[in-house]
């Protein structure tokens, strides 16, 4: 189970220091669709990172089935991501040189690559891309883009999916496939979706409201 | 299927990132080749048209006498690997060098040495006649022609000719062509004695076992100490092939120093311009790299990606710039400075081995930038840049 405690974050600018997080704390259990809502600089974005460890918290620590990750060297953070972790960004980010079946396996291990193959092309049906392996992000819309994001998120059989407002590029077709992949992947696995949308959050098993850096309340979700 | 993070998905994906900096490599490796080739092309030109020094040795007495003197003379005669010393007058024609006109020896001998001397050098008589005895005529080797751009019957030495020593009262012409690629051209003995009156009157000696002839070189005269030998540097001066060799490289130190000065300064600035190239790269694919990052590729293998991209592109392109030098210089040689009395050696070693440190240097400079850089990249600046 990941879960965080105490997580304070500051940004220093000059001599004016920004509080975008104040002590959250907060347990994502197992198999479970977590949302986490909030406006505009709430630093929803922010406790996503130092959740998965892209960020340093400037107090506080996140734990991983009750090992802290915070500390972590660079390798063994990047080592944790690779193998535990998946995630979606608000943009696609594909490497426009590959085609999207080589960008779902751009994080695969060479040694498991052909073994990954398969499931790359079951992911890519599974997900409404029959066919589309051999394209070129270029060729690919903004949701078929997206898509291939979430099927390299979910390639590696990751633990907990991060998701940083995985629809908000998206319009509200492309934006419910989206979720609705993410929300099959909660049944087994943790996803943790941050976003401003609360008509995106509808399936979430659970949803943190995040203000001023604040956790709010837990509010669990009746809709699943 | 390959890997899409392997170097080669992005080296041929890529090409117009790829080729730019491949193209400013292969020039660097032919621009390098090609000066070092040339600079290293007045050895060669002075060790091709002086090889007849490989088969026998110029014995010339000082200004001060006519002939060389008897003891000296005698020290020849006793050392035992010599198979027979010439006595012989000689004049000089002119041949085209890189370096301006230059005096090539002529040996006049008589019809015997001739043939003991043409036998050893394995030269044989392709056009025309050997020289009549007392009659201005030579014989000489194809590349002599060539160098001169005469044929059969033309003039090759007369009162009119240029420069030093060269030359002769009387026009000189060809008679005959030798078939060899060895320099050598030869008259008569009468007509040299009865011609140059005042010109010295050398010796050449022969080796039993021709190997031999550089040990007893260096016994006579030894390079760089010739006081040390049996022969007396008072006396007489001995022309032999590490002598002239020593003296040419002596007097080409300095500018062999300033290739090598201008090699290293055009290398560096090729790889200092090759490493802003790869920084102007690496930026171009900071989002790649931070999304790579945010996945969990570690910095040490996209650090490793981008070094084997960088030399797999340079070891490329620099095999791509030595083949074209090859092909270049072949054709250099053949039209351009063979005409003018230089031998190029397009597959000089030596010229080639000056055009590693390109690929070498590069590859560091790039390392070295993009370390940097990768040490720096922050993901989340990346992914949260919309």
């Amino acid at each position: 189970m990941l879960s965080c405690n105490d997580i304070c974050l500051d940004y220093v600018e000059a001599t004016r220091i920004t509080h975008a997080l104040k002590g959250v704390s907060l347990d994502f259990s197992p198999n479970k669709l977590h949302g986490i809502m909030g406006p505009s600089g709430s630093g929803k974005s922010s406790l996503l990172y130092i959740l998965c460890g892209l960020k340093s918290p400037t107090a506080g620590n996140v734990a991983l089935d009750g090992t802290s990750i915070t500390n972590m060297s660079d390798a063994a953070c990047a080592r944790l991501r690779s193998q535990k972790f998946g995630f979606v960004f608000q943009q696609p980010f594909l490497l426009n040189y590959l085609t999207a079946l080589e960008n779902i396996l751009v994080g695969i291990n060479p040694d498991e690559l052909s073994a990954s193959v398969q499931k790359a092309e079951s992911l890519l049906s599974y997900l409404g891309l029959d066919g589309m392996g051999d394209k070129y992000p270029s060729m690919l819309s903004g949701g078929e883009r997206q898509r291939v994001a979430v099927a390299r998120a979910l390639i590696g059989n990751p633990d907990i999916v991060f998701a940083d407002e995985p629809t908000a590029a998206l319009d509200k077709d492309n934006g419910y496939k989206v979720m609705s992949a993410l929300a099959d992947w909660a049944v087994d696995h943790t996803v943790i979706v941050v976003t401003h949308d609360a008509d995106m959050l509808k399936g979430a098993d659970v949803i943190h409201h995040l203000i001023g850096g604040c956790l709010v309340d837990d509010q669990p979700s009746n809709v699943r | 299927m390959r890997h899409p993070l392997s170097p080669f998905t992005y080296l041929t994906r890529n090409p117009s990132k790829v080729l730019p900096m491949g193209f400013v490599i292969v020039l660097c490796v032919f621009l390098i080749a090609a000066v070092a080739s040339i600079a290293n092309s007045i050895d060669l030109t002075v060790r091709t048209i002086y090889r007849y020094t490989e088969f026998f040795t110029y014995v010339i007495p000082q200004r001060s006498t006519q002939s060389v003197p008897m003891d000296q003379r005698t020290i020849l005669e006793m050392q035992p690997e010599i198979d027979r010393i010439i006595e012989g007058g000689v004049f000089f024609v002119n041949i085209k060098t890189v370096v301006g006109r230059l005096p090539f020896v002529v040996i006049g001998s008589t019809p015997e040495e001739r043939d003991y001397l043409l036998k050893r050098i394995r030269a044989t008589l392709v056009k025309g006649r050997m020289p009549e005895e007392g009659k201005p005529e030579v014989v000489v080797s194809q590349p002599i022609l060539e160098n001169r751009n005469l044929k059969l019957g033309d003039v090759i030495a007369g009162p009119l000719d240029d420069g030093g020593i060269a030359g002769s009262p009387v026009p000189v012409k060809v008679v005959g062509v030798l078939k060899s690629d060895i320099w050598v051209a030869m008259s008569s003995r009468t007509f040299t004695d009865n011609t140059f009156l005042l010109t010295p009157k050398c010796l050449l000696f022969t080796t039993k076992v021709p190997s031999d002839l550089d040990v007893v070189n260096e016994r006579l005269m030894p390079v760089g100490r010739k006081g040390d030998g049996f022969l007396s540097p008072e006396k007489v001066n001995v022309l032999t092939r590490a002598n002239l060799l020593a003296e040419v490289r002596d007097s080409l130190s300095s500018m062999y120093m300033i290739m090598e000065v201008v090699s290293a300064t055009v290398i560096f600035v090729i790889a200092l311009m090759s490493g802003m190239l790869s920084n102007i790269y690496f930026t171009q694919r900071i989002p790649e790299f931070g999304v790579l990052a945010a996945l969990g590729i570690s910095r040490a293998r996209l650090m490793m990606k981008i070094v084997w991209e960088t030399v797999i592109l340079t070891v490329i392109a620099w095999a791509i710039g030595s083949v074209l030098s090859v092909f270049l210089l072949t054709y250099l040689a053949a039209n351009v400075f063979k005409q003018r009395g230089l031998f190029l050696d397009a597959m000089d070693p030596w010229a080639y081995q000056h055009t590693l440190p390109i690929p070498v240097a590069i590859t560091i400079f790039a390392m070295v930038t993009v370390w940097v850089r990768l040490k720096r990249l922050d993901a989340v600046s990346v992914i949260e840049r919309r």
